[in-house]
Protein backbone atom coordinates (compact mmCIF):
# COMPACT_ATOMS: atom_id res chain seq x y z
CA UNK A 1 0.00 0.00 0.00
CA UNK A 2 1.63 3.21 -1.16
CA UNK A 3 0.69 6.15 1.08
CA UNK A 4 2.78 8.57 -1.00
CA UNK A 5 -0.02 8.51 -3.59
CA UNK A 6 -2.30 10.45 -1.25
CA UNK A 7 0.18 12.57 0.70
CA UNK A 8 1.01 15.94 -0.81
CA UNK A 9 4.20 17.85 0.02
CA UNK A 10 2.18 20.48 1.86
CA UNK A 11 0.51 17.90 4.04
CA UNK A 12 3.88 16.28 4.72
CA UNK A 13 5.25 19.56 6.12
CA UNK A 14 2.39 20.65 8.39
CA UNK A 15 1.26 19.31 11.73
CA UNK A 16 -2.45 18.57 11.48
CA UNK A 17 -5.25 18.46 13.97
CA UNK A 18 -7.48 15.51 13.13
CA UNK A 19 -10.65 13.72 14.10
CA UNK A 20 -11.37 10.16 13.08
CA UNK A 21 -14.78 8.51 13.20
CA UNK A 22 -15.36 4.91 12.25
CA UNK A 23 -18.74 3.96 10.80
CA UNK A 24 -20.17 0.46 10.92
CA UNK A 25 -23.48 -1.20 10.20
CA UNK A 26 -24.90 -1.73 6.71
CA UNK A 27 -21.94 0.17 5.35
CA UNK A 28 -18.37 0.39 6.69
CA UNK A 29 -16.27 3.50 6.30
CA UNK A 30 -13.81 5.76 8.05
CA UNK A 31 -14.13 9.53 8.12
CA UNK A 32 -11.00 11.58 8.76
CA UNK A 33 -11.39 15.31 9.24
CA UNK A 34 -8.15 17.29 9.36
CA UNK A 35 -6.85 20.83 9.23
CA UNK A 36 -3.54 22.51 10.09
CA UNK A 37 -3.05 22.67 13.85
CA UNK A 38 -2.72 26.47 13.77
CA UNK A 39 -6.11 26.80 12.07
CA UNK A 40 -7.73 24.36 14.47
CA UNK A 41 -6.74 26.68 17.31
CA UNK A 42 -8.53 29.58 15.58
CA UNK A 43 -11.55 27.35 15.04
CA UNK A 44 -11.61 26.22 18.68
CA UNK A 45 -11.35 29.85 19.80
CA UNK A 46 -14.38 30.72 17.67
CA UNK A 47 -16.36 27.79 19.04
CA UNK A 48 -15.47 28.42 22.67
CA UNK A 49 -15.57 32.21 22.47
CA UNK A 50 -12.23 32.63 24.20
CA UNK A 51 -8.59 32.71 23.25
CA UNK A 52 -6.35 29.67 23.56
CA UNK A 53 -2.79 30.58 24.44
CA UNK A 54 -1.24 27.15 24.80
CA UNK A 55 -1.52 23.85 22.97
CA UNK A 56 -4.96 22.50 22.19
CA UNK A 57 -6.18 20.43 25.12
CA UNK A 58 -9.27 19.53 27.15
CA UNK A 59 -12.39 21.36 26.06
CA UNK A 60 -10.61 22.81 23.00
CA UNK A 61 -9.84 19.35 21.55
CA UNK A 62 -13.37 18.35 22.49
CA UNK A 63 -14.76 21.19 20.39
CA UNK A 64 -12.76 20.05 17.35
CA UNK A 65 -13.88 16.45 17.94
CA UNK A 66 -17.44 17.71 18.05
CA UNK A 67 -17.07 19.26 14.59
CA UNK A 68 -15.88 15.91 13.28
CA UNK A 69 -18.80 14.25 14.97
CA UNK A 70 -21.36 16.67 13.53
CA UNK A 71 -19.95 16.54 9.99
CA UNK A 72 -19.76 12.75 10.04
CA UNK A 73 -23.28 12.48 11.43
CA UNK A 74 -24.54 14.82 8.67
CA UNK A 75 -22.90 12.59 6.08
CA UNK A 76 -24.12 9.29 7.51
CA UNK A 77 -27.60 10.73 8.00
CA UNK A 78 -27.71 11.82 4.35
CA UNK A 79 -26.51 8.38 3.21
CA UNK A 80 -29.03 6.71 5.46
CA UNK A 81 -31.93 8.82 4.14
CA UNK A 82 -30.88 8.16 0.54
CA UNK A 83 -30.28 4.43 0.88
CA UNK A 84 -32.12 3.20 3.96
CA UNK A 85 -28.85 1.87 5.43
CA UNK A 86 -28.46 1.73 9.18
CA UNK A 87 -25.09 3.25 10.09
CA UNK A 88 -23.50 3.54 13.55
CA UNK A 89 -20.61 5.91 14.19
CA UNK A 90 -17.93 5.53 16.86
CA UNK A 91 -16.83 8.03 19.48
CA UNK A 92 -14.52 10.44 17.62
CA UNK A 93 -10.78 9.97 18.08
CA UNK A 94 -8.56 13.06 18.21
CA UNK A 95 -4.91 13.42 17.24
CA UNK A 96 -2.30 16.05 16.47
CA UNK A 97 0.32 14.68 14.09
CA UNK A 98 1.75 14.88 10.60
CA UNK A 99 -0.64 13.72 7.89
CA UNK A 100 1.45 10.64 7.12
CA UNK A 101 0.97 9.35 10.68
CA UNK A 102 -2.75 10.08 10.64
CA UNK A 103 -3.45 8.33 7.37
CA UNK A 104 -1.22 5.38 8.32
CA UNK A 105 -3.20 4.88 11.54
CA UNK A 106 -6.54 5.11 9.75
CA UNK A 107 -5.53 2.74 6.96
CA UNK A 108 -4.13 0.15 9.38
CA UNK A 109 -7.13 0.43 11.68
CA UNK A 110 -9.41 -0.04 8.73
CA UNK A 111 -8.09 -3.58 8.38
CA UNK A 112 -9.26 -4.07 4.84
CA UNK A 113 -8.71 -7.45 3.30
CA UNK A 114 -7.50 -6.15 -0.04
CA UNK A 115 -4.48 -4.09 -1.07
CA UNK A 116 -6.52 -1.03 -1.96
CA UNK A 117 -8.82 1.52 -0.43
CA UNK A 118 -10.96 4.20 -2.06
CA UNK A 119 -10.26 7.64 -0.58
CA UNK A 120 -12.68 10.48 -1.38
CA UNK A 121 -11.42 13.93 -0.47
CA UNK A 122 -13.80 16.80 0.31
CA UNK A 123 -12.41 20.31 0.85
CA UNK A 124 -14.35 22.63 3.16
CA UNK A 125 -13.63 26.35 3.44
CA UNK A 126 -15.14 28.91 5.80
CA UNK A 127 -16.50 31.85 3.74
CA UNK A 128 -15.79 34.47 6.41
CA UNK A 129 -13.03 32.88 8.45
CA UNK A 130 -11.10 31.44 5.51
CA UNK A 131 -10.38 28.35 7.60
CA UNK A 132 -9.93 25.33 5.35
CA UNK A 133 -10.25 21.69 6.27
CA UNK A 134 -10.43 18.36 4.56
CA UNK A 135 -12.72 15.45 5.09
CA UNK A 136 -11.57 12.07 3.80
CA UNK A 137 -14.05 9.30 3.29
CA UNK A 138 -12.17 6.00 3.35
CA UNK A 139 -13.75 2.78 2.15
CA UNK A 140 -12.92 -0.65 0.92
CA UNK A 141 -13.75 -0.93 -2.81
CA UNK A 142 -16.45 -3.50 -2.03
CA UNK A 143 -18.11 -1.06 0.37
CA UNK A 144 -18.15 1.88 -2.03
CA UNK A 145 -20.10 -0.22 -4.52
CA UNK A 146 -22.99 -0.09 -2.06
CA UNK A 147 -23.10 3.67 -2.56
CA UNK A 148 -22.66 3.98 -6.30
CA UNK A 149 -25.06 1.27 -7.47
CA UNK B 1 26.59 5.84 0.63
CA UNK B 2 24.30 2.89 1.35
CA UNK B 3 21.37 2.08 -0.90
CA UNK B 4 18.15 2.58 1.03
CA UNK B 5 15.22 0.26 0.39
CA UNK B 6 11.95 1.84 1.42
CA UNK B 7 9.23 -0.50 2.63
CA UNK B 8 5.62 0.47 1.94
CA UNK B 9 2.68 -0.26 4.25
CA UNK B 10 2.21 -3.99 4.51
CA UNK B 11 5.47 -4.59 2.66
CA UNK B 12 8.42 -6.81 3.53
CA UNK B 13 12.01 -6.85 2.29
CA UNK B 14 15.02 -9.04 2.98
CA UNK B 15 18.58 -7.92 2.37
CA UNK B 16 21.91 -9.74 2.29
CA UNK B 17 24.08 -6.86 1.13
CA UNK B 18 25.75 -4.76 3.83
CA UNK B 19 25.61 -1.68 1.62
CA UNK B 20 21.81 -1.74 1.78
CA UNK B 21 19.57 -0.30 4.49
CA UNK B 22 15.90 -0.86 5.22
CA UNK B 23 13.64 2.11 5.85
CA UNK B 24 9.97 2.62 6.67
CA UNK B 25 7.52 4.85 8.51
CA UNK B 26 5.22 3.60 11.25
CA UNK B 27 2.45 5.07 13.36
CA UNK B 28 0.15 2.42 14.76
CA UNK B 29 1.78 -0.14 12.46
CA UNK B 30 4.95 -1.91 13.62
CA UNK B 31 8.31 -2.17 11.87
CA UNK B 32 9.67 -5.55 12.88
CA UNK B 33 13.23 -6.30 11.94
CA UNK B 34 14.87 -9.73 12.15
CA UNK B 35 18.60 -10.06 11.60
CA UNK B 36 21.53 -12.44 11.72
CA UNK B 37 24.65 -10.30 11.87
CA UNK B 38 27.00 -13.26 11.33
CA UNK B 39 25.41 -14.31 8.04
CA UNK B 40 24.53 -10.69 7.26
CA UNK B 41 20.90 -11.37 6.47
CA UNK B 42 18.12 -9.08 7.65
CA UNK B 43 14.48 -8.54 6.97
CA UNK B 44 11.98 -5.85 7.82
CA UNK B 45 8.19 -6.00 7.68
CA UNK B 46 5.70 -3.17 7.99
CA UNK B 47 3.04 -4.99 10.01
CA UNK B 48 -0.44 -3.47 9.89
CA UNK B 49 -2.54 -6.05 11.71
CA UNK B 50 -2.00 -9.08 13.99
CA UNK B 51 -3.56 -11.70 11.72
CA UNK B 52 -5.94 -12.18 8.87
CA UNK B 53 -9.44 -12.79 10.15
CA UNK B 54 -10.62 -15.00 7.29
CA UNK B 55 -7.71 -17.44 7.51
CA UNK B 56 -6.74 -17.19 3.83
CA UNK B 57 -3.11 -16.90 2.80
CA UNK B 58 -1.62 -13.65 1.51
CA UNK B 59 -2.53 -12.79 -2.06
CA UNK B 60 0.83 -11.70 -3.41
CA UNK B 61 4.20 -10.13 -2.75
CA UNK B 62 2.74 -6.69 -2.05
CA UNK B 63 1.19 -7.53 1.28
CA UNK B 64 3.47 -10.19 2.74
CA UNK B 65 4.28 -7.92 5.66
CA UNK B 66 0.73 -6.87 6.37
CA UNK B 67 -0.22 -9.49 8.97
CA UNK B 68 2.12 -10.26 11.85
CA UNK B 69 1.81 -14.04 11.71
CA UNK B 70 2.32 -14.30 7.95
CA UNK B 71 5.10 -11.71 7.93
CA UNK B 72 7.22 -13.41 10.59
CA UNK B 73 6.70 -16.88 9.17
CA UNK B 74 7.70 -15.72 5.68
CA UNK B 75 10.62 -13.66 6.95
CA UNK B 76 12.14 -16.45 9.08
CA UNK B 77 11.87 -19.02 6.28
CA UNK B 78 13.26 -16.71 3.62
CA UNK B 79 16.12 -15.55 5.84
CA UNK B 80 17.11 -19.18 6.49
CA UNK B 81 17.00 -19.85 2.75
CA UNK B 82 19.35 -16.90 2.30
CA UNK B 83 21.86 -18.23 4.80
CA UNK B 84 20.68 -17.11 8.24
CA UNK B 85 20.88 -19.46 11.21
CA UNK B 86 17.59 -19.46 13.14
CA UNK B 87 19.46 -19.75 16.44
CA UNK B 88 21.27 -16.50 15.73
CA UNK B 89 18.25 -14.48 14.57
CA UNK B 90 17.42 -11.53 16.79
CA UNK B 91 14.61 -8.97 16.59
CA UNK B 92 14.09 -5.26 17.02
CA UNK B 93 10.81 -3.45 16.64
CA UNK B 94 9.44 0.07 16.44
CA UNK B 95 5.97 1.60 16.31
CA UNK B 96 2.61 0.40 17.58
CA UNK B 97 1.54 3.85 18.67
CA UNK B 98 -2.00 4.80 19.63
CA UNK B 99 -2.44 7.83 17.40
CA UNK B 100 -6.05 8.77 18.09
CA UNK B 101 -7.02 9.57 21.66
CA UNK B 102 -10.59 9.01 22.68
CA UNK B 103 -12.70 10.77 25.18
CA UNK B 104 -14.39 7.56 26.14
CA UNK B 105 -12.59 4.92 28.18
CA UNK B 106 -12.97 2.25 25.54
CA UNK B 107 -10.58 2.63 22.66
CA UNK B 108 -11.80 1.20 19.38
CA UNK B 109 -8.56 1.98 17.66
CA UNK B 110 -6.00 0.11 19.73
CA UNK B 111 -4.49 -1.76 16.81
CA UNK B 112 -0.97 -0.54 17.74
CA UNK B 113 -0.78 -2.21 21.17
CA UNK B 114 -2.46 -5.33 19.73
CA UNK B 115 0.21 -5.53 17.02
CA UNK B 116 2.99 -5.25 19.60
CA UNK B 117 1.51 -7.89 21.89
CA UNK B 118 0.92 -10.33 19.06
CA UNK B 119 4.40 -9.88 17.58
CA UNK B 120 6.00 -10.48 20.98
CA UNK B 121 3.98 -13.67 21.33
CA UNK B 122 5.11 -14.97 17.92
CA UNK B 123 8.74 -14.07 18.64
CA UNK B 124 8.55 -15.97 21.91
CA UNK B 125 7.00 -19.00 20.20
CA UNK B 126 9.91 -18.98 17.74
CA UNK B 127 12.56 -18.42 20.44
CA UNK B 128 13.70 -15.21 18.80
CA UNK B 129 14.97 -12.67 21.35
CA UNK B 130 13.63 -9.13 21.11
CA UNK B 131 16.83 -7.21 21.84
CA UNK B 132 15.40 -3.70 21.71
CA UNK B 133 12.23 -1.80 20.96
CA UNK B 134 10.87 1.72 20.67
CA UNK B 135 7.14 1.18 20.84
CA UNK B 136 3.85 2.62 22.08
CA UNK B 137 3.23 6.32 22.80
CA UNK B 138 1.16 8.40 20.37
CA UNK B 139 3.39 9.56 17.54
CA UNK B 140 4.75 8.33 14.22
CA UNK B 141 8.36 7.26 13.69
CA UNK B 142 10.75 6.91 10.76
CA UNK B 143 12.86 3.76 11.06
CA UNK B 144 16.12 2.86 9.33
CA UNK B 145 17.98 -0.43 9.83
CA UNK B 146 21.66 -0.77 9.07
CA UNK B 147 22.77 -4.34 8.34
CA UNK B 148 26.45 -3.58 8.89
CA UNK B 149 25.98 -2.42 12.49
CA UNK B 150 22.64 -4.01 13.34
CA UNK B 151 21.50 -0.61 14.55
CA UNK B 152 18.06 0.83 14.05
CA UNK B 153 17.80 4.59 13.78
CA UNK B 154 14.45 5.93 14.99
CA UNK B 155 13.36 9.52 14.37
CA UNK B 156 10.20 11.48 15.07
CA UNK B 157 9.46 14.70 13.19
CA UNK B 158 6.75 15.67 15.66
CA UNK B 159 8.69 15.01 18.85
CA UNK B 160 11.94 16.07 17.19
CA UNK B 161 14.04 13.19 18.48
CA UNK B 162 16.50 10.77 17.02
CA UNK B 163 17.68 7.65 18.78
CA UNK B 164 19.51 4.45 17.96
CA UNK B 165 18.27 1.16 19.32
Amino acid sequence: MNLDLIISDLEEMNVMSAVYVKCTGDIHMGVLLYLPEKESKILAEKLLGKSISNELAGIATSSISEIGNILTASLTNAISIGTGYKICSSVPGYAVEFFRTLIEAVVSDFGNESDTLVVSNVGLCGVNSGIGMHMLLIQDPSEIKKLVI
Amino acid sequence: MNRVIEIKMGGLEIITDETEELKTFVGSCVAICLFDLVSKVAGMAHVMLPKKSDGTKFAGKNDIGKYADEALSYMINDMILKGADKKRIKAKMVGGATIFAHESETSLFNVGPRNIAFLKQILQENNIPLVSEETGENFGRWVRFNLQSGEMLVTSNLKKFEKTI
